[in-house]
């Protein structure tokens, strides 16, 4: 019953108020019951407060806790497998500055490869998707490196650069190479013919058609690679550093230093460091995007 | 004098499409300066083709063709067309005022100013959304925003491909005797692709009606309803009879091409 008056209500909108059955004894209850409906406000506002709203935070909220009582319940059983979350806790708050110190090199490595991966790729996909010679030439490469498991070839890497930086931004850099490359040259292509002909029929220039129109179209496509690669990177650092014996910091060395000595709730300690810093490179991508790409579709279908 | 455009034995193959069937074949136009000039037909009869041609974006098989003398390559570089698509075709980061100088800011080369943006926003009455990105406009208005930014340069040559064609017919019919007004003044010679009897009828001087496969220009038909043209003008017994005449001749056009090979036999 309270359901159904519920629907009726919101269908007449307006004149909710008159069209209440008025011998209705649970009306009034059920216009209390029923939330007001948005107004158009600012959309930010909008989505700022659908955040508070239980159906938007309850979902997750319940499997993070029933995530917890069956890590726990593991834990307990077996502490070889799991340590208490108490512990990986405590473990985390005892010695903070070690986190922090560690999980800063394995992210400025992370970020240095970035820079050089992501740039490279970059540059390289505005000259292949401008020269026809330059794709053939390269591309095939490009696939070979991004099919190869990095992790093979990182060994060899310390070898020739040694335990310093190198090694490991070579390989976050190759880690993050190829999804760069591929989307900013989609990208670069995904111009609209239209356009496009407005520039042909100005005679625009080769360069301008790129700085004023390719590049710009490419954003989206280069955001979201960024969104794929940030977290690729710090994965990247970690396997460099896994592999690099005898590198003096980091997140990785630290992880595989603890469980070589069985130390749980170091590895997982320093594993919770390396979510949150993903969840943060994440974030600034997500804050990026609002800023730059308000202009397109994938930012506005959301709010109508 | 020269013509506002001069086409000669223009021919047009598509690759990969029947050999027998060409594009275009054998176009002869020409079409003083200052003129208002409508392209119809069936679909698939080149009308589209034809305009990518003038505006130098295709090059023909074989024939010339000539925007006041020159190739359209030679008129591109002057940045002497204007190019209004069916899409309004707008840089969506770039506001609407940001929009209509674009053609300023490239191929400077060509050493020609354009019109103050806010003056011809004006024209288009939309001074008041100068500085909304895209995204916030009508249909209706962002096609203003594309003839705004096309008459810009004052170009020699407008070419518009079914401009109006996506918007309800209030807005389609406002539009286009704005387009008339702004004509008026500016007096370039004007080439309208349209599906739209009624749309070449008003706005024209003339009316290419063409016919396809192979695409063919079937007949032209002149247009002599008074200028300046408005609704008074647009009204009455002689515009009945000038419609007829073209949908005649769209009849008699669609029984001299072949039948497209995508129709389904009854």
């Amino acid at each position: 019953m309270r359901e159904e008056t519920g629907i009726v209500t919101r269908v007449t909108g307006p004149d909710r108020a008159d069209g209440a059955n008025p011998t209705d004894p649970t009306a009034p209850t059920t216009a209390d019951f029923v939330p007001p409906a948005p107004k158009p406000a600012t959309p930010r506002r909008a989505r700022r407060r659908s955040v508070l709203r239980p159906y938007v935070w309850l979902p997750a909220t319940v499997v993070l806790v029933v995530l917890a009582v069956a890590w726990s319940a593991v834990a307990r059983a077996h502490p070889y497998i799991l340590p208490p979350l108490g512990e990986v806790a405590a473990t985390l708050a005892a010695d903070p500055t070690l986190f922090l110190e560690n999980a800063w090199a394995t992210l400025s490595i992370a970020l240095v490869g970035v820079a050089v991966g992501a740039g490279t790729a970059f540059v390289l996909a505005v000259v292949v998707s401008e020269f026809q010679v330059v794709r053939r030439a390269v591309m095939p490469f490009a696939v070979v490196l991004n099919v190869t498991p990095v992790v093979a070839i990182a060994p060899a890497l310390v070898v020739a650069f040694g335990f310093g930086m190198t090694p490991k931004v070579v390989v976050t850099a190759i880690v993050t190479f190829f999804p760069v490359l591929i989307n900013v040259a989609t990208g670069l292509r995904s111009v609209p013919l239209p356009v496009l002909h407005v520039f042909r029929t100005l005679n625009a220039s080769r360069w301008e058609v790129l700085l004023r129109l390719r590049i710009p179209s490419s954003l989206p496509y280069t955001l979201a690679a960024l969104r794929v690669v940030l977290p690729l990177s710090l994965m990247g650092a970690v396997v460099a550093e896994f592999v690099a014996a005898g590198s003096s910091g980091g997140l990785g060395t630290m992880i595989r230093n603890s469980a070589s000595t069985a130390r749980l709730d170091y590895v997982y300690a320093g594993v919770v460091c390396l979510a949150a810093m993903g969840v943060l490179l994440l974030g600034l991508v997500a804050l990026v995007e609002r800023r730059l790409l308000f202009w397109h579709d994938s930012r506005r279908s959301g709010r109508a | 004098m020269t013509a506002g455009i001069e086409v000669h034995g223009l021919t047009k193959r598509h690759p990969g499409a029947r050999p027998d069937r060409p594009a275009l074949q054998g176009i002869d136009l020409r079409i003083p300066h200052r003129h208002f000039v409508s392209l119809i037909g069936p679909s698939g009869c080149g009308k589209s083709t034809l305009l990518r041609i003038l505006a130098g974006l295709d090059r023909p098989d074989t024939g010339q063709v000539r925007l006041l003398g020159r190739s359209p390559r030679e008129a591109s570089r002057r940045k002497a067309i204007g190019l209004v698509s069916q899409t309004p075709a707008l840089l969506p980061w770039r506001t609407v005022r940001q929009n209509v100088a674009l053609p300023g800011k490239v191929n400077r080369r060509a050493g020609k100013e354009i019109d103050s943006p806010d003056e011809l926003l004006r024209a288009v009455g939309l001074e008041d959304s100068a500085h909304q990105y895209p995204h916030q406009l009508s249909g209706g208005m962002l096609q203003r925003v594309a003839v705004a930014r096309a008459l810009g340069l004052r170009p020699d040559v407008l070419l518009m491909d079914e401009p109006f064609s996506a918007l309800d017919e209030f807005t389609r019919e406002a539009l286009q005797y704005q387009l008339l007004g702004l004509w008026q003044r500016r007096a370039t010679t004007v080439v309208f692709v349209t599906h739209s009897v009624r749309e070449a009828v008003v706005l024209s001087d003339r009316i290419v009606v063409m016919s396809a496969r192979p695409g063919r220009v079937h007949e032209v038909l002149d247009v002599d309803l008074p200028r300046p043209r408005d609704r008074k003008v647009v009204k009455g017994p002689h515009m009945h009879d000038l419609e007829d005449r073209v949908r005649d001749s769209l009849q008699s056009a669609w029984k001299a091409g072949a039948a497209p090979d995508d129709l389904v036999p009854l």
